[in-house]
């Protein structure tokens, strides 16, 4: 055989593989996207070709259900929690990407560390002081709980993303005239924007698919999306079509804003150490 | 306009001596050079006039004031960086006028500095630009222009021609050359490139591990080299150095053959520096010390002779018509009255 | 304001909101392991008992070792699993070019996913009666039709391992093809001239320069094995009996459901100790690059 066809035959079975790897990792997303759009009777037929209907997604939304209530309670969390999270993160890792600070490693490592800390860990203790003080099943607590997983992610992302502005531009703005609060307003925020909005989606995915603390700390009020998931199988069964309509709430929007985000995904969830 | 005085200036990274107790002045309306390999604190030194980098000790005066507790912004200084430091978000326009801007300069007065200043470096078409749509030559327009909108009392300046490519590095020496002679402002110019010193300062301080070796005029520094460092670093290809002894008003190589009378007391151990245009070539017989040519070398304007006898090589500058190749023999001879002495152990130069 | 100043201000919200929310309740936590703590008995919170809850766990809780067993297996499997088939479909992608561009853009989708939906969808692909799974291997290898996947100890748990590699594939995949995309094109080309194979060129220039990414995967998977439980939760909830009950399923069964808090917090501390060498290992990557 020549070096050509080798090659030829070489990247034929290469291609092969992926498109296997391509349906091995679609496959459970189009059983749920073609069960969201199934009638009760056929999800237990295994059709591939069935009438599609869409009455499964006003079903979600109704009374027992309610999925709006949850939809609302989900976004507003993870928005909250988004939008306290990223000032202060981007405040914390200026800061730690520009100057030499005291005990920075410490503080460094220590935020590091704090994203590995199992969130059974965390939760614990949580329980027992909302319960004191009345947070059980209320959006503000889960905010707090919250913070925990996204603050740790959000310094190192946006510290990755400040250590990449050329320090140059920076001093050049200092010697022209500006203030080192005026830098970071004119310079290092705009240059940094892409940046943030990345970090803010990113830290927007985590806390609408956190599960484990709503799942302790709340149970009516403050119930999110994928809690909801866990309801519906307690109360009904399992009915496949509307679980899958749901599920379909849950993840297209992150599709969606991964999908956006995408080039920065991976660094971001290894806050820099691989580059 | 003024001048900048630094008085025992220090700076120290843990052990690290990055700038070691180091006084300059540098006067009103000169342009001084910083020169010296990487590493050596020219950088630093700019830095901290600058007052991004604070020092360890020692005192920075720009004109009648003492500037070391004063920010960046309050010492009336302008920077043109290696990388440029351009703000990529914002257009040409507005990076010349950042610095009028943050100053509360009204708008009129704003829109017709930064035009003169456009003016004066070329870019007046590019002004709606960001800088990424501009070539790497443009960018360091963008950069001097920016700097040149105010009058600052000093420029200063960090190797703002080394990201240019060797064509570009040329023009726009000259630019920057004529463009000083107009202004007329103290300027601090730091470089590892000796052609950029010695073409464009008043004087220039050679520096090394954080000490300034010498300070000069371009002239000083290349027909006096106050000590070995400074006549090894200046000159292209750089300064021969033969390591010998003096007797009899003779210098003698290490090797034992008496090669050029000097004007010195004897010595046991001196290193003779000649800088290869001050040595002859004839035709072998016919000058002082007959040789073997080890590598030929022709450059279109001159030729460059590596010449060798023991372990010694010699360099030598030929007519750009001498024709010659490897192993050949010629005769050179040294030029008596461009000759350098210099002490092998403290480096220093040996007065004649 | 001078910088040494307010370079302190601007980390301190920061500081103050993980010395909240992630410190007070790690050390909290540690408190409660030595107390009673039983969530329905006012004051058991601060009775303390010393180191009975940590002696209870060893010595009469053999579900307390089970749960341990069945982490350390799902962690060892998982993390080979993933990082192999990670390995193999990154040196697939990593060529670029258009198709597999948008394969490495599809492979973004499945880490989007919220772990708890995946559980949810494995859940009803394994179903006995009408699962996607039931339908493709009865149809194949009809030994296997009608098979209860999820009622059986050995299979349920072979699901649970499968649903966490399929989550994670796609991400360490990404992650890799950064880490290979990082390699000195160069080095590769000049073994090829050298006249090494495609396997030796694999094994002698790229695996060498792509150990360290590697060791950062295999860290990071790591920790996440350890702490699995939103996926279990959906899928087996720890079932068949607790032959897929993970060590984080454990603790919030006896703190949540048996209300017994201080045993459930010195059983998560017990599993924070591995986490501490992990996180050291992973700390030492980030902090090793200048």
């Amino acid at each position: 055989m020549t070096g050509r066809r080798k090659r030829q035959l070489a990247n034929g079975v290469q291609v092969l593989l992926i498109l296997i790897a391509i349906f091995v990792m679609l496959v459970p997303i189009i059983w749920i996207f073609m069960a969201a759009f199934k009638n009760h009777i056929d999800v237990f037929q295994l059709k591939l070709f069935f009438k599609p209907t869409l009455k499964n997604f006003p079903a979600v939304f109704e009374s027992p259900y309610s999925l709006g209530h949850k939809l609302m309670n989900s976004t507003l969390v993870a928005l909250v929690t988004v939008l306290l999270a990223i000032p202060i993160a981007t405040m914390a890792a200026y800061s730690f990407s520009r100057f030499r600070l005291t005990g920075e490693t410490t503080m460094l490592v220590t935020i590091l560390a704090t994203q590995f800390v199992p969130a059974v860990v965390i939760i614990l203790p949580f329980f027992v002081m909302f319960r004191d003080l009345g947070l059980l099943d209320t959006r503000v607590g889960l905010i707090l709980v919250n913070l925990s997983i996204v603050m740790p992610f959000a310094i190192w992302m946006i510290k990755g993303f400040i250590d990449g502005i050329p320090l140059d531009t920076e001093e050049a703005a200092m010697v022209d005239g500006s203030s080192r609060l005026q830098v970071i307003r004119n310079i290092v925020l705009p240059m940094a924007a892409p940046g943030l909005l990345t970090a803010g989606i990113f830290c927007f995915i985590i806390a609408w698919n956190e599960f484990l603390f709503a799942l302790i700390l709340t149970n009516k009020n403050a119930v999110t999306l994928p809690i909801g998931l866990a309801l519906f199988k307690a109360e009904e069964g399992d009915l496949w079509n509307l679980l899958s309509a749901a599920g379909i709430i849950i993840m297209v929007p992150m599709f969606v804003l991964a999908l956006i985000i995408r080039r920065y995904f991976v660094q971001g969830m290894t806050m820099g150490a691989v580059r | 306009m003024a001048e900048v005085v630094l008085r025992n200036l220090t700076k120290r990274w843990g052990d690290f001596v990055g700038v070691d107790n180091q006084s300059l002045e540098i006067r009103d309306r000169e342009f001084l050079v910083l020169l010296g390999p990487s590493g050596c604190g020219k950088t630093t030194t700019m830095r901290m006039i600058a007052g991004l980098e604070e020092p360890t000790g020692g005192e920075i005066w720009i004109g009648d004031r003492q500037v070391n507790d004063d920010l960046p912004k309050d010492r009336d200084v302008a920077m043109v960086f290696q990388n440029y430091g351009l703000y990529p978000h914002m257009t040409v326009y507005d990076n010349i006028a950042y610095p009028l801007k943050v100053r509360g300069t009204p708008r009129s007065e704003i829109r017709h500095r930064v035009e003169a200043a456009a003016t004066k470096v070329e870019l007046a078409q590019f002004l709606d630009r960001k800088p990424r749509a501009l070539s790497g030559g443009q960018r360091q327009r963008v950069a001097l222009a920016r700097a040149i909108v105010r009058t600052p009392k000093v420029f200063l300046m960090d190797e703002p021609l080394s990201n240019l490519d060797a064509k570009l590095r040329v023009t726009m020496r000259a630019e920057l050359k004529h463009l000083s002679r107009e202004l007329m402002i103290t300027t601090i110019y730091v470089t590892h490139d000796q052609i950029e010193a010695m073409t464009l300062a008043d004087r220039v301080a050679v520096m090394k591990s954080g000490i300034i070796q010498q300070l000069g005029t371009p002239d000083e520094i290349y027909n006096n080299p106050a000590n070995l460092f400074v006549a090894g670093f200046i000159g292209s290809p750089p300064m021969n150095l033969i390591t010998g002894s003096i007797r009899d008003g003779m210098f003698v190589t290490s090797g034992g053959i008496r090669l050029v009378p000097v004007d010195s007391a004897d010595r046991q151990e001196v290193v003779l520096g000649v800088r290869p245009d001050d040595v002859r070539v004839s035709e072998e017989g016919q000058g002082d010390i007959d040789v073997r040519i080890y590598a030929f070398e022709n450059t279109g304007e001159a030729t460059l002779l590596t010449v060798q006898w023991g372990h010694q090589r010699v360099i030598a500058r030929g007519d750009r018509h001498l024709r010659k190749d490897q192993d050949d023999c010629v005769s050179i001879s040294l030029m008596a009255d461009h000759l350098h002495l210099f002490d092998p152990q403290s480096g220093v130069r040996i007065a004649s | 304001m001078r910088d040494a100043t307010l370079k302190y201000l601007l980390v301190l919200p920061a500081v103050l909101v993980v010395l909240a929310t992630a410190i007070w309740p790690l050390i909290e936590s540690l408190r409660l392991s030595f107390t009673v703590g039983r969530l329905n008995r006012p004051g058991s919170l601060d009775q303390y008992l010393g180191f009975e809850n940590f002696a209870w766990a060893f010595l009469y809780e053999p579900a307390f070792w089970n749960s341990v067993t069945v982490t350390a297996i799902y962690t060892v499997l998982t993390v080979a699993l993933t990082t192999i088939l990670a390995l193999g479909l990154a040196l697939l992608l990593a060529p670029g070019g258009r198709f597999r561009s948008g394969v490495q853009a599809l492979l973004i989708l499945p880490f989007a996913m919220s772990p708890a939906l995946i559980g949810v969808s494995f859940r009803f692909m394994f179903n006995p009666e009408f699962g996607l799974f039931d339908a493709f291997f009865g149809v194949m290898i009809p030994p296997l039709a009608d098979v209860s996947w999820l009622a059986d100890p050995v299979l349920a748990f072979a699901v649970c391992v499968m649903a966490d590699v399929w989550g994670w594939i796609p991400f360490l995949t990404l992650v890799l093809i950064g880490g290979l995309a990082s390699i000195p094109q160069d080095t590769i080309e000049a073994a090829q001239v050298d006249g090494a194979s495609g396997w030796r060129v694999f094994r002698d220039v790229t695996l060498p320069q792509l150990a360290p990414v590697l060791g950062v995967v295999v860290i990071l998977k790591s920790i996440f094995s350890l702490k699995t439980f939103d996926q279990i939760f959906m899928l087996t909830n720890g079932g068949p009996g607790t032959a897929t009950q993970t060590l984080s399923h454990y603790i919030y069964f006896n703190g949540m459901k048996y209300g017994q808090i201080g045993y459930a917090a010195s059983v998560a501390w017990l599993m924070v100790i591995p986490m501490i060498f992990l996180t050291y290992a992973y700390a030492r990557f980030v902090f090793r690059r200048p």
